[in-house]
């Protein structure tokens, strides 16, 4: 419409807007083989949106303080507030579909290889997300202040002092356990002063660091262009037919992908909120009563179910540093010249165990710890363990196998 | 594929996307700005007044403000007040040309010079004045029963809210013997 | 896709649909205790908005039944219930006028109750919840969320008969089947109080059904015209 058209040009004039739209958009090109995982990105993005947006109608109205917090989740938005059930139950399904998707998005990056050259740089801004982002998820729990919410935060500020059972130098890393612990509750018991903490971490400074990583991890997946399921990098000048301009050919694809997404998302937020709302945290929390079964929160079990399969705790707390310390060094621990599972047989086999292993990791974290189950986690702990190590191995042979058949740089 | 087909879709899609968001847009902001019903109810307020004594005011609030209800008995003397020439309420008369007759009444309770609340006097006694009054203690304003000034600075009577009288039960905030505020 | 392709999506997508099954839906590797209503009584609950004989909803009785069985131990703050010692103080209800507000929820306003915050209540209340807590050895809790967080058959079974469910436990059995031929209603009346206090009436209830329907109705519905446009669009465009 005339109308619309006129309003456009006058922002044009005076921003540029149709330039950038224009390369952006239309001229920049990528790859035609992208497939479905792809969109995991996307969805983090909208989900992350969703959470900004759903927080700050909470932020409204929640009181961060011991007397009032629960009563202002439960009483108030639940009850006294029009639609406040609304956005609790979509800031609830949010947190969790976030963490889910940011799992699938990790483990399809894992699964193409694009972490590796010239990505390195996007994995590891990303390996920041996702630790920020556990501790937005850590810290968001603990504001309803239910009973889980209490002892769950509780149990994980309790797990650095399983560093006071070192082997050697205990005195040393006794200290520095009961230093971390007490920083990370703010005490020997948890106070005000600490939910305050939690909560301004939470609302404004995990999300503002958040904020600033995705632009730089977007910034950074377009300087390096978005990875070829192939793993093969082509020319776009050299290969132009194996590309589509993104817009629309991308974007309309990931437009509809995310209408449906929304889909199964207020799924969730209107038919099924119960895993999201446990039921345990409708009773407000009670520092004398422990529950009967206090776990970390589903995105946690896999790490917490390593922690519990090894009989030492401090070994335990070292193994699942570590497995996160090897998801940081990925691209440097597998730094074969080729790219993607689907041109490496056995790194494929090798993904395959690994995807298993963390999904049977998790599981098995919602079961109560019996002796048969801390042998199965066992195993797959030595499972995700012998991915990681495996891969610098798996590289040297990729190499010579690689540089016998006359590999060139890709 | 004819371009009006794909006109009409992206039409369609405009239309419905616009729908959407103003369906958003519509829930957050009745969740961000809707009063709550709770504020509904400092509209109204309903005081039981049997049991205020006559020459007796009950201090109660409407609407944020501070509320004088007061009883007069039957035989009160309304003359021999020296009320203030020219000060007068937004009907331009004086309030007891307005509530005279009435035996029970509410005025709100603030002083109409700077915000202060006048004390209620029945013995009088201030400004060589011994008959039922408000004494407004901050700068010395002086009001009738019926909140009309005798003296100091309060440029024009108390505010008589909208009330009405149902039985035993004065309703202050509705339209009744009184319909809009003065 | 190939038929290689379509296994590996069958693999992949498969086994992450499992995963979050077993995780947000139903984990039989779980414990799950499982406590159940007596069939008898099992309507009462159905829905506490329905009016009996007497003129008055199954959740008004069941009201008017906590204030008079236990309300000497339990608050409710949500719907404006104290203790009866404190609701006996005089000096109560100004406390409760001043520093609370009339009880609102779900679109209702329940003026004559009164929604306390817990710093206030508690202060007020501290030497009868502490006597309580020399006599029973806890704190009996406020029992306004009680329902979400045990669900309705823990909720009977216990109010029933507590040492069955929680052995030891100091809470007595205030209705008994073998001297009360209505215990049973009695308690199921209580449970479906309390369900009234945290669950939506039936015409919320419905709205939100709608509103969801609706919603997930619409997406679905954008996502197939925006694939539909894009195909069409992409045929001109010679990209298929």
């Amino acid at each position: 419409m005339g109308l619309i058209d006129k309003i456009i040009n006058w922002i044009d004039e005076r921003a540029r807007v149709s330039e950038v739209y224009r390369a952006q958009m239309i001229d920049y090109k990528v790859p035609k083989n992208l497939t479905f995982p792809y969109v995991f990105g996307v969805l983090a993005l909208v989900t992350f949106a969703i959470q900004i947006i759903s927080g700050m109608v909470l932020l409204l109205y929640y009181k961060p303080s011991i007397g009032s917090a629960f009563d202002s989740a439960t009483y108030t938005i639940m009850g006294e507030i029009p639609f406040g059930w609304l956005f609790r139950h979509i800031h609830a399904t949010g947190a969790n579909f976030f963490m889910a998707i940011v799992y699938l998005h990790i483990f399809t990056g894992i699964y193409y290889n694009a972490y590796k050259r010239p990505r390195e740089l996007v994995w590891i801004v990303g390996w920041l997300i996702y630790f920020v982002l556990i501790l937005t998820a850590l810290s968001g729990y603990l504001l309803p202040w239910g009973q889980l919410s209490y002892w769950g935060f509780i149990v994980t500020t309790e797990i650095p002092g399983s560093l006071g059972d070192a082997p050697i130098l205990k005195s040393l890393f006794k200290a520095i356990a009961e230093t971390i612990v007490l920083w990370m509750k703010g005490g020997y018991v948890v106070t005000d002063v600490t939910l305050g903490r939690v909560f301004g971490s939470h609302v404004l400074i995990y999300p503002l660091i958040l904020l600033a990583l995705i632009g730089i991890h977007l910034y950074l997946v377009r300087a390096a262009g978005i990875s070829n399921p192939e793993g093969i990098d082509y020319d776009k000048k050299k290969n132009p037919e194996k590309f589509v301009p993104f817009h629309p050919y991308v974007t309309l694809k990931e437009g509809a992908y995310v209408m449906w997404y929304l889909a199964v998302f207020f799924f969730f937020v209107f038919f099924h909120i119960s895993h999201f709302l446990p039921a345990e945290n409708f009773e407000p929390a009670n520092p004398l009563k422990t529950p009967p079964h206090i776990a970390p929160e589903w995105y946690l079990l896999g790490y917490y179910q390593v922690f519990r399969s090894i009989p030492d705790k401090f070994w335990g707390f070292v193994a699942f540093n570590a497995l996160l310390i090897l998801l940081l060094l990925l691209p440097f621990l597998d730094w074969s010249p080729i790219k993607s599972a689907r041109r490496r047989p056995i790194f494929f086999v090798l993904f395959l165990a690994f995807m298993f292993a963390s999904m049977g990791l998790t599981i098995l974290g919602t079961m109560p710890p019996t002796p048969q189950n801390a042998m199965i986690g066992l195993i797959l702990t030595a499972v995700v363990f012998g991915f990681f190590l495996a891969l610098p191995i798996l590289s040297i042979f990729e190499y010579g196998w690689h540089k016998v058949r006359g590999g060139e740089e890709q | 594929m004819e371009a009006s087909r794909r006109d009409f879709i992206s039409l369609v899609i405009g239309g419905l996307g616009a729908i959407g968001g103003l369906g958003a847009l519509y829930s957050l902001v009745r969740v961000m700005l809707e009063p709550s019903e709770i504020a509904a109810l400092g509209a109204k307020v309903e005081v039981d007044v049997s049991s205020i004594q006559p020459m007796q005011v009950r201090v109660t609030s409407w609407k944020g403000k501070t509320l004088f209800v007061i009883r007069l008995p039957k035989d009160f003397n309304a003359e021999g007040y020296q009320i203030k020439q020219g000060v007068l309420n937004s009907k331009g008369t004086t309030n007891y040309e307005i509530l005279k007759g009435q035996e029970v009444f509410a005025l709100v309770g603030v002083c109409t010079h700077l915000g202060c609340i006048p004390l209620w006097k029945p013995e009088g006694g201030v400004g060589g004045i011994d008959k039922p009054m408000f004494h407004c203690p901050c700068h010395g304003g002086l009001y009738t029963p019926y909140g009309d000034v005798i003296a100091g600075p309060p440029p024009r009577p108390l505010f008589i809210p909208p009330q009405k009288l149902v039985g035993d039960k004065l309703i202050v905030g509705e339209e009744g013997f009184i319909k809009e505020l003065i | 896709m190939n038929a290689w392709g379509v296994i590996k999506t069958i693999i992949f997508g498969g086994s992450v649909l499992l995963f979050f099954f077993l995780l947000w839906f139903y984990n039989p590797f779980k414990e799950h205790e499982h406590y159940e209503v007596d069939k008898e009584v099992k309507a009462i609950i159905e829905n506490p908005w329905k009016k009996t004989e007497s003129g008055k909803t199954i959740a008004e009785e069941g009201r008017e039944l906590f204030i008079a069985n236990c309300a000497s131990c339990h608050s409710l703050r949500y719907d404006g219930i104290y203790l009866t010692s404190v609701q006996n103080n005089p000096k109560w209800e100004n406390i409760a006028k001043t520093f609370g507000r009339p009880v609102y929820r779900y679109g209702e306003l329940y003026k004559d109750r009164f929604f306390v915050p817990k710093d206030v209540y508690e202060s007020f209340a501290h030497e009868d919840l502490q006597s309580l807590k020399e006599s029973l050895g806890q704190v009996p809790p406020d029992l306004s969320t009680m329902y979400l967080a045990r669900g309705e058959g823990y909720l009977y079974q216990f109010i029933l008969n507590p040492q069955k469910v929680i052995p030891g436990t100091t809470m007595p059995q205030i209705f008994n089947p073998e001297f009360d031929p209505q215990a049973k209603e009695k308690v199921a009346k209580i449970v479906a109080y309390m369900k009234s206090v945290n669950t939506p009436p039936p015409e919320e209830q419905s709205k939100r059904t709608v509103m969801g329907i609706v919603v997930i109705g619409y997406f679905i519905l954008m996502g197939l015209l925006i694939w539909i446009y894009r195909h069409r669009l992409l045929k001109l465009l010679g990209y298929h």
